[in-house]
């Protein structure tokens, strides 16, 4: 009896199956797909790449051609969305793109260049032109001179006055 | 007599070593000569605590010793017992407690594969995880294995491909033309299990099980490469079903060895995901459970119930099924639940329910479910205590436990949580404690979402302090899911642990599958919920013949 029950219970359902790939799916709101990098917003801070725990994001600096690459391996990717959170620039964000199948293997990177900026001091590259335009811009006037040099070229000069205060 | 409490319990406990009780963890450290047997048999059988599972960590750096505990969980007491037991570095040999609590078994052998410590008189010292051709005394969870070290391939593989037992099934099944083993991987479902049944007609005589085919050291990727806060999303990928619990599980340790105060209103949106996740797991199992009795309409009814709990699960974290909601000391921002989403939340689990109910009542009463599970697969009560099993299969035998009421984690220390129990230990049994645990949780959502309360939503985690010990215990849809970790230096874990219910409940499989038929082994197997994978995937060996066969379940209950 509870059998039949069941069935005529699941006739008045009705079809319930969804005719994806034939129609495109409707995504929620909120679903967390590729991540994409905004090339003209990403500054190569490295941020994303310090919190991304899979390490689908890496950076690389290339001395030859003075050029800093963030790469987006997307192979790799567990879409937790930390990068997003995390990019002070808002450059990287995840969106609603869910079809990754790609036909080889180079189409699933996306890689960002920036220039990289000499330290005027030691001449040593330390970071990227944009981020250090960024820095000098949100910087007051008195401190800009201090930000334009490595952290290590700071730290020498910073111990040279202090040991000129001392005396 | 067992003691009254805490303060008789450390007396008594003083006759086996030196106890000292940090908070809720209790450590037994220097075990007098010859006690240790003494003291797991008092711990398990006698106090009515149980063993929950062994932890081996290479703290030489720390101490000079290797280090295994054994944990045992006294819910009466409200501790965890940690049997201390140092391995001097050059001799690493600690005694096994297998022989009295036979629930050691694997652990014992996953610390003698990954750490190198030897536990004499262990009735199997064989391999577990690392496979054959790994070569003798490298063993990666020491710390001076690095983590992307890479050893040179074995001679041993080529042999391992030469006799590799499906070459001969082939050969064997080409007369009778039964299906070929594709490996002790299934191409359709996810996860590799590996048994072996002794048959003797259709008869079960005795069951093998090889496992660990997929083990992923990710323990070794959080211990080396991993801060604390990347370690929850690898936590979730654990597992494909019951992520979420993993997470909140890998969070709850660490928020205990730091002392994290987690604010309410994160207590709570943990708790509701959990939930959720609890719902939609059970309903996947009910539904593979009656594919696995022939009964395909109610395969598909429980999947499709199932959908709308996952559309909802995406439509409030974004993911079906990885939440991704989890950090160290709360719940991430996006991820908050606000008004217009308990509405949504309070209307699709009403429809559900309602849906529900008008079906499974009527399934789980048919004659033909009935007569295919009572009395199949009976794991007794004793059993039970045997194997140290967890959650829904150890309430189905009769042992009334659960975390969520007994050691109270995230929300459920301020709602009251219904644990049903039933005493027959068989198949029906663990249907109708799923059957109930579903409507409970539904219902246990709808009171949470009632008392939600305003608070932030993650506590400032700016400093972990080193060397704490903090373990975290989590209800997974299939029992006490319970992460170990030890913290360390540079924002990173020294050791995590992990360990999944499953890990428990897989051992008293062959002891379910001895004596009965053949044609009930895949719902003997899959009763535990085992994650659910390649449990069709049965290699059957006719004692008689000593011809091997693949055992597969469409051959086995529906047409072929």
């Amino acid at each position: 009896m509870n059998r039949i029950k069941v069935l005529l219970e699941n006739l008045r359902k009705g079809v319930v199956t969804e005719q994806y790939p034939f129609r495109p799916l409707r995504v929620p709101e909120r679903l967390r797909g590729k991540p994409v990098i905004d090339p003209d917003k990403c500054a190569g801070c490295g941020a994303c790449v310090n919190v991304c725990p899979p390490n689908a994001l890496t950076m690389r600096d290339d001395k030859h051609s003075s050029m800093r690459f963030i790469v987006l391996f997307i192979g790799r990717c567990i879409y937790c969305g930390k990068c997003e959170e995390t990019c002070p620039f808002g450059a990287i964000r995840l969106t609603k793109e869910f079809e990754l199948a790609a036909e080889s293997r180079e189409d699933l990177y996306q890689v960002v260049g920036l220039r990289l900026y000499h330290c005027p001091m030691c001449g040593e590259p330390f970071t990227t032109v944009r981020l250090i335009k960024r820095i000098v811009e949100a910087l007051p006037e008195e401190q800009r001179a201090a930000a334009i040099i490595c952290p290590r070229c700071r730290e020498s000069v910073t111990a040279h006055y202090r040991s000129y205060a001392r005396r | 007599m067992r003691p009254r409490n805490k303060c008789e319990l450390m007396t008594n406990l003083r006759r086996f070593g030196e106890p000292r009780l940090r908070g809720k963890y209790l450590f037994i450290s220097r075990i007098k000569s010859g006690r240790l047997k003494d003291l797991v048999d008092y711990l398990h059988w006698r106090l009515g605590g149980y063993y929950s599972t062994s932890i081996g960590v290479d703290e030489r750096p720390l101490d000079g010793y290797f280090h295994v505990y054994h944990v045992f969980v006294l819910e009466k007491y409200g501790v965890y017992v940690l049997v201390d037991l140092p391995a001097n570095p050059g001799h690493p040999v600690v005694e096994s407690i297998t022989p009295i609590v036979p629930a050691a078994n694997w652990a014992e052998r996953e610390i003698m594969d990954f750490i190198g410590i030897k536990f004499r008189a262990h009735p199997e010292p064989h391999r577990l995880i690392l496979p054959d051709d790994w070569p003798d005394n490298v063993y990666p969870l020491r710390k001076d294995f690095p983590y992307d070290e890479k050893l040179p391939t074995s001679d041993k593989i080529a042999k391992l491909v030469r006799e590799s037992p499906s070459d001969t099934w082939i050969a064997e099944d080409s007369e009778d033309h039964t299906a070929i083993p594709v490996g002790p991987y299934h191409p359709a479902l996810h996860e590799p299990e590996y048994f072996e049944l002794f048959v003797e007609g259709e008869k079960i005589v005795d069951a093998r099980y090889k496992g660990f085919m997929v083990h992923r050291g990710i323990e070794k990727i959080a211990e080396s490469r991993l801060t604390y806060n990347q370690v929850p999303f690898i936590a979730e990928r654990i597992c494909g079903i019951c992520g979420f619990t993993h997470s909140t599980a890998y969070c709850q340790a660490v928020e205990e060895a730091a002392r994290i105060d987690v604010p309410e209103r994160a207590e709570y949106i943990r708790s509701i995901l959990l939930e959720i996740e609890r719902i939609h797991s059970h309903f996947l199992w009910m539904g593979v459970a009656f594919h696995l009795l022939g009964y395909d309409t109610g395969f598909m009814i429980m999947w499709r119930l199932r959908e709308s709990i996952m559309d909802l699960a995406e439509k409030l974290t974004g993911s079906r099924k990885m939440y991704g909601a989890n950090i160290v000391g709360g719940i991430r921002d996006k991820w908050d639940i606000k008004e217009e989403k308990v509405a949504l939340i309070n209307d699709t689990l009403g429809k559900i329910r309602e849906e529900y109910l008008k079906y499974v009542p009527k399934i789980i009463s048919m004659e033909e479910i009935k007569k295919r599970t009572r009395g199949v697969g009976i794991l007794s009560r004793s059993d039970a205590r045997k194997y140290s099993v967890l959650g829904p299969h150890a309430r189905a035998s009769g042992i009334n436990t659960d975390v969520r009421r007994y050691r109270p984690y995230a929300a459920y220390k301020y709602v009251d949580v219904e644990i049903p129990v039933e005493d027959d230990g068989d198949i029906y049994a663990r249907i109708i404690i799923r059957h109930e645990e579903i409507i409970a949780s539904i219902d246990l959502i709808h009171r949470l979402l009632d008392n939600i309360p305003r608070t932030h939503l993650h506590a400032d985690t700016d400093y972990i302090p080193e060397r704490r010990y903090g373990i975290g215990c989590t209800e997974a849809p299939r029992g006490e899911d319970l992460h170990f970790v030890i913290t360390g230096k540079d924002n990173k874990l020294y050791r995590w642990r992990p360990r999944a219910p499953t890990y428990n409940n897989l051992l008293s499989v062959p002891t379910m599958l001895r004596g009965e038929h053949l044609a009930d082994a895949p719902i003997i197997i899959a009763s535990i919920d085992p994650c659910f994978s390649c449990t069709d995937h049965i290699v059957v060996v006719d004692l008689r013949s000593g011809r091997r066969r693949p055992l597969r379940t469409g051959g086995l209950v529906g047409g072929r």
